[in-house]
C-alpha cells in the first residue's frame, strides 16, 4: 500500500532531523518524566485525603492518567504537527507544493510532520496504563478490553476530524495560527474523569472540544462504566464527523484553488 | 523619570495595538487560564463533599473561593517573557534592544501591565460568575483585605523579577523549555496552585515558605481569604520585601552577565 | 532646510565642534576571535563530545585600523564571512573585541553608554526592529519616546523621511503586510528618526529589487548630504558602493586589504582591460590576441593584460576588418574578486 510507504518515508525524514543530537533524547525524556510526575504528584495529594474521587478508585484514575498521557502523546505525535504544518503552509503559500504532488492532499497534510519525541510520552502513558490495570487486579473482561480499544479508535477518529475541521478554516481565515491550542488548553481537563464536572462543562468537553472521547470514555469502557448509549453516540459521532470533516476539507480545497490564481 | 513614563505610555499603545490583532488567540488563551484552576476547584470540591463538607480548614465553599481568587491572583502576577526570550535572541531582536538607550526590561513591564489591563476585567467578570455557580464562600477580614493590596503588588514585583531573570537563561542555553518546565513544576506545587499550602505535608510547606514561590501566588490569595493572622500577614509582607530585594539584585547581576556572554559571541 | 525659524537654535544640525574635533570613528588594531565548538557527525563523536568539547578559534576580524571623518560615507567591502558584520557589531557596541580598541564620537562602543547609543544607529538588512503585527507608525512613536526626540523635531524629520522614502501609505499598514522593499524603507526610517550622527548600515539593499536598491541608495546619499551623518555601509553589491562611496575599506578573512579611494582600488587591482570589437560574424578565432570571453553577433569580448592593451589594439585594427572597437575597464566585481584572490596573508 503506497500509503504506508509514504508514512514510513515522512517518519524517517522527521526522525533523522531530530536524532542528530543524542542529547535531545535525554532532554525530552526528562521533560516527559517531569510531566508525568506532575500528574502523579497531583493525584497523590488528592488521594491522601480520600479513598475515591467521584466514585473512581485511585487505580482507575491512574489508568486515566496513563491514557491521558498516551493519547496526548499520540495527538502531538501525529495529528497536531501535521495540522499545524498545514495551517502554516496555507498561510505562506507552500501548500501549493502539496497540491501539486500526485497523492491525496489531505493524506499528505496529515502525515508530513511527526513530533518524534512524543513516542516517549506514548510509551510512558502506555506503561502507566499497564501498571494501573495490573493493580486493578485484572477484573477486565474481554468485552471491556474490546470496548476500550474500540473507544480509543473512535476517539482518535473524532479528534482527528476535529483538528482537520479547525485546520480547514485556514482556507478562509488566514490568521488562525493558534486555533489548535484550544484543544491543548481544554485537554488539561481530561486528566480527571469528565463525570466530575458540572453539566455545562461536561457537554463542552464532549461535543464542543471532544476531550472526553480521548480520555474518559475509553477508560470508562475499561472500568465497566460505559453504557450502550455512550458507545453508540461515540460511533455515530465518529462516523458523522469523519464524513463532515472530509466534505468540509474538499470545500476548503476548492475555495483555496479558486482564489489563488 | 518623565521620559520613562512616556516610554511606558507609548509601549501601552503598542501592546494594545498588537493585542487587538491577536484577539482570537487571546480568547483561546483566557479559556485555558480559567480552566486550570476550575478543574482543581471541581476536584477538591468533590473530595471535600465526599469528606463531610470540608478538608482541613477549607470548606467546599472555601475551596471554591480559594481557586477563584487564585485564578485572579495568578493572572495578576504571571509573566511570559521566559517563553519569548530564546526567540528574541535567535531572531536578532535582542540586538536591536541592546542598541536602544533604555533597559529592555521596561518594555516588558509595560507590555505585561497593558496586557493585564485588558484581560483582568474580563476574568474578574468570569470569576464572579464562577463564584455564584460554585457557591464560593468568602469571609473577608477587613485588615487582611487592606494588606492584600501591598501583598498582591509585592507578589507581582517578585514574580516578574524572578521570571525575567529566568528568561535570561536563554543567553547560555537553547534548552529553555526544559528549564522553564522545571520552574513551572516547582511553582505549581509550592505556590498553592494544586492545593492550598496548608493541606500539603509539613516539609513541603516549610520549603514553600523558604523559597519564593509561595510568596508570588499563595500568600496574597490566603490573605484575601482570611487564612492568615494579621501578625502572620505583616511578617509575610516583610518576607516578600526581602525576596523582592534579592530578586532585584539577581536581575541586575544576571542581566549584566548575560549581556557579557552575548557580546562575547554575538548570536 | 526651508521653513525653519532662523532665530531658533537648530537642534537638528550636528554641533559645529564635532566637525572640528577630528575623526568621528577611530579603530586601532581591532580584532575579534570566536571560539567555536566543533561538531562531528557519527555516534562515537557525539558521545565523545558530551565529555570533551573540541574547540577551534575562528578569527573573524584581525588587527583592523582605520578612521572616519565626520560626514564621510565609507563603503565596507568584502565577501561573505570577511568580518564586515562583526566589525559593525563591535562599533555599535553589540560585541566585545578580543584585542584592540575603537572609539566612536569619543565613546568606547561596547561600554554601551546611553549618550553613545542615542547618537548611533544600526540597520541590518533583512532583520526587523519594527514590531511585526502593527503599523510602522507605532514603532516610530516608540522610537520617538525611547530616543527622547522632541515632538516638533520628530514631526519634521518624519515628514522629510516620508517624502524622501515615499512612505505615505505604508505607515499605517501592519509590517507583516508590507513587501520586503517597503519594510526595508520603514526600517531605515525608524532607524533615522533620532538623527544619529553615525549610521551603520549592514547590507541595507540585500534581497531588494533593482529599483528599490537604487531608491535606497539615492536616499542614503541625500540623507548624508542634508544631515551630514557619518555612514559606514557594508555591501557586496558593487553598485551600492560605486554609487555612494568615494572611499572604500576592503576586508577579507578579517584583514584590511585596502583603505582608500575606490578609483585607486580599481587602478591598483586592475591588471587587465576588456576590448570589445565588432566584426562581421563570430567565425574567427581570436585566441592569439587575448582571452576570448564571449562572442555574440560578431561582437567579441577579449580580456588582455593592461600593459599590452595598446599593442594588441594596434594588431587587431591592422589584421581584422574591425567595424567598432572599445577598450574598457573590467567590471568592478572582477576587480574586487582579484583583490581578494591576490591577497596572501
Amino acid at each position: 500500500m503506497s500509503y504506508f510507504r509514504l508514512v514510513r518515508v515522512f517518519f524517517r525524514v522527521n526522525l533523522v532531523g531530530e536524532v542528530a543530537y543524542r542529547i535531545n533524547f535525554f532532554i525530552n525524556l526528562f521533560q516527559s518524566i517531569l510531566g508525568l510526575g506532575t500528574a502523579l504528584l497531583g493525584m497523590a495529594i488528592i488521594f491522601s485525603f480520600t479513598g475515591s474521587l467521584g466514585g473512581w478508585l485511585p487505580n482507575e484514575i491512574l489508568a486515566l492518567v496513563g491514557v491521558y498521557v498516551m493519547i496526548g502523546g499520540i495527538i502531538r505525535f501525529t495529528i497536531q504537527p501535521g495540522m499545524e504544518q498545514l495551517i502554516e503552509s496555507v498561510r505562506d503559500g507552500t501548500f501549493d507544493f502539496m497540491l501539486t504532488k500526485p497523492e491525496d492532499a489531505q493524506l499528505m497534510a496529515s502525515i508530513n510532520r511527526f513530533g518524534i519525541w512524543e513516542i516517549i510520552n506514548i510509551c510512558l502513558g502506555f506503561a502507566l496504563l499497564l501498571i494501573a490495570l495490573v493493580r486493578l487486579g485484572g477484573n477486565i473482561g474481554g468485552l471491556a478490553a474490546l470496548e476500550f480499544v474500540a473507544m480509543l479508535l473512535t476517539g482518535a477518529v473524532i479528534i482527528y476530524s476535529f483538528f482537520l475541521t479547525l485546520a480547514t478554516l485556514a482556507f478562509w481565515l488566514v490568521r488562525v495560527e493558534n486555533i489548535l491550542t484550544i484543544f491543548q488548553s481544554m485537554y488539561e481537563a481530561g486528566r480527571w474523569p469528565v463525570s466530575l464536572y458540572p453539566a455545562w462543562l461536561r457537554y463542552g468537553l464532549t461535543f464542543v472540544i471532544p476531550v472526553a472521547f480521548a480520555t474518559t470514555v475509553p477508560v470508562e469502557a475499561l472500568t465497566n462504566r460505559l453504557n450502550g448509549v455512550t458507545l453508540l453516540v461515540a460511533f455515530g459521532l465518529a462516523v458523522i464527523l469523519a464524513l463532515v470533516s472530509r466534505a468540509f476539507w474538499k470545500i476548503g480545497l476548492k475555495h483555496y484553488s479558486g482564489t489563488s490564481a | 523619570m518623565k521620559s520613562l513614563l512616556q516610554l511606558y505610555l507609548q509601549q501601552f499603545k503598542t501592546t494594545f495595538a498588537t493585542m487587538f490583532q491577536y484577539r482570537a488567540s487571546l480568547v483561546i488563551w483566557m479559556i485555558g487560564q480559567v480552566l486550570e484552576p476550575l478543574v482543581y476547584l471541581i476536584v477538591w470540591s468533590t473530595v471535600s463533599n465526599g469528606n463531610g463538607g470540608s478538608i482541613g480548614t477549607y470548606t467546599t465553599g472555601a475551596f471554591a473561593a480559594y481557586f477563584i481568587i487564585l485564578m485572579l491572583v495568578n493572572q495578576f502576577t504571571y509573566t511570559w517573557v521566559m517563553f519569548d526570550y530564546e526567540y528574541r535572541i535567535r531572531e536578532g531582536y535582542l540586538s536591536f534592544a541592546l542598541l536602544k538607550p533604555v533597559h529592555p526590561i521596561h518594555s516588558d513591564i509595560a507590555d505585561n501591565i497593558m496586557s493585564k489591563t485588558i484581560t483582568l476585567p474580563i476574568l474578574t467578570v468570569i470569576a464572579i460568575g464562577l463564584a455564584f455557580a460554585f457557591h464560593a464562600r468568602l469571609n473577608v477580614t477587613p485588615w487582611l483585605a487592606v494588606l492584600f493590596i501591598p501583598g498582591l503588588l509585592l507578589a507581582f514585583a517578585l514574580r516578574f523579577l524572578l521570571e525575567w531573570t529566568l528568561a535570561q537563561c536563554a543567553f547560555w542555553t537553547t534548552r529553555v523549555s526544559a528549564i522553564n518546565q522545571i520552574y513551572f513544576f516547582l511553582l505549581l506545587f509550592l505556590s498553592g496552585q494544586i492545593a492550598p499550602l496548608s493541606l500539603l505535608p509539613r516539609a513541603v510547606q516549610i520549603a514553600a515558605k523558604v523559597l519564593p514561590f509561595y510568596w508570588t501566588i499563595g500568600f496574597p490569595t490566603e490573605l484575601l481569604l482570611g487564612k492568615i493572622t494579621v501578625t502572620g500577614a505583616l511578617i509575610g509582607l516583610g518576607v516578600q520585601i526581602i525576596w523582592v530585594a534579592i530578586a532585584v539584585f539577581l536581575v541586575r547581576v544576571v542581566w549584566r552577565l548575560g549581556v557579557k556572554a552575548y557580546a562575547a559571541v554575538g548570536q | 532646510m526651508a521653513g525653519r525659524n532662523p532665530g531658533k537654535p537648530d537642534s537638528l544640525s550636528p554641533p559645529a565642534k564635532l566637525r572640528a574635533a577630528g575623526p568621528v570613528v577611530k579603530i586601532q588594531g581591532l580584532s575579534k576571535t570566536y571560539t567555536v565548538n566543533e561538531q562531528e557527525a557519527g555516534a562515537k563523536a557525539t558521545i565523545r563530545a558530551i565529555f570533551h568539547r573540541q574547540k577551534t578559534e575562528v578569527p573573524a576580524v584581525d588587527d583592523i585600523t582605520f578612521s572616519m571623518m565626520p560626514g564621510e560615507i565609507v563603503g565596507f567591502l568584502g565577501p561573505n564571512g570577511a568580518g564586515k558584520t562583526t566589525t559593525l557589531k563591535m562599533l555599535s557596541g553589540l560585541l566585545y573585541p578580543t584585542r584592540g580598541n575603537a572609539t566612536v564620537m569619543g565613546h568606547v562602543p561596547w561600554k554601551r553608554e546611553k549618550t553613545f547609543l542615542r547618537q548611533i544607529t544600526l540597520v541590518m538588512g533583512q532583520r526587523n526592529q519594527l514590531v511585526w503585527d502593527i503599523a510602522p507608525i507605532h514603532s516610530f512613536e516608540l522610537n520617538r519616546v525611547i530616543y527622547r526626540i522632541p515632538l516638533e523635531d520628530y514631526r519634521r524629520i518624519l515628514k522629510e523621511l516620508t517624502e524622501l522614502l515615499e512612505l505615505g501609505p505604508l505607515l499605517v499598514k501592519p509590517v507583516r503586510n508590507l513587501s520586503l522593499g517597503e519594510r526595508m524603507k520603514c526600517e531605515i526610517a525608524a532607524a533615522l528618526l533620532h538623527r544619529p550622527q553615525v549610521v551603520f548600515l549592514d547590507e541595507p539593499t540585500i534581497g531588494l529589487d533593482v529599483t528599490m536598491q537604487r531608491r535606497i541608495r539615492s536616499f542614503i546619499a541625500e540623507y548624508n548630504k542634508r544631515f551630514g551623518a557619518t555612514v559606514l555601509m557594508t555591501s557586496h553589491y558593487m553598485a551600492d558602493v560605486a554609487a555612494l562611496c568615494r572611499r572604500v575599506v576592503v576586508i577579507h578573512h578579517g584583514h584590511l586589504l585596502f583603505d582608500g579611494e575606490l578609483a585607486l582600488l580599481l587602478q591598483k587591482f586592475t591588471s587587465h582591460k576588456t576590448i570589445s570589437i565588432q566584426l562581421g560574424e563570430c567565425q574567427a578565432d581570436l585566441n592569439a590576441y587575448g582571452e576570448v570571453l564571449s562572442c555574440e553577433d560578431g561582437r567579441y569580448t577579449l580580456r588582455v593584460p593592461k600593459a599590452e592593451t595598446a599593442r594588441i589594439t594596434e594588431r587587431l585594427l591592422a589584421d581584422l576588418p574591425v567595424v567598432d572597437l572599445l577598450v574598457e575597464d573590467p567590471p568592478i566585481e572582477e576587480v574586487i574578486d582579484r583583490a581578494f584572490t591576490e591577497w596572501n596573508p
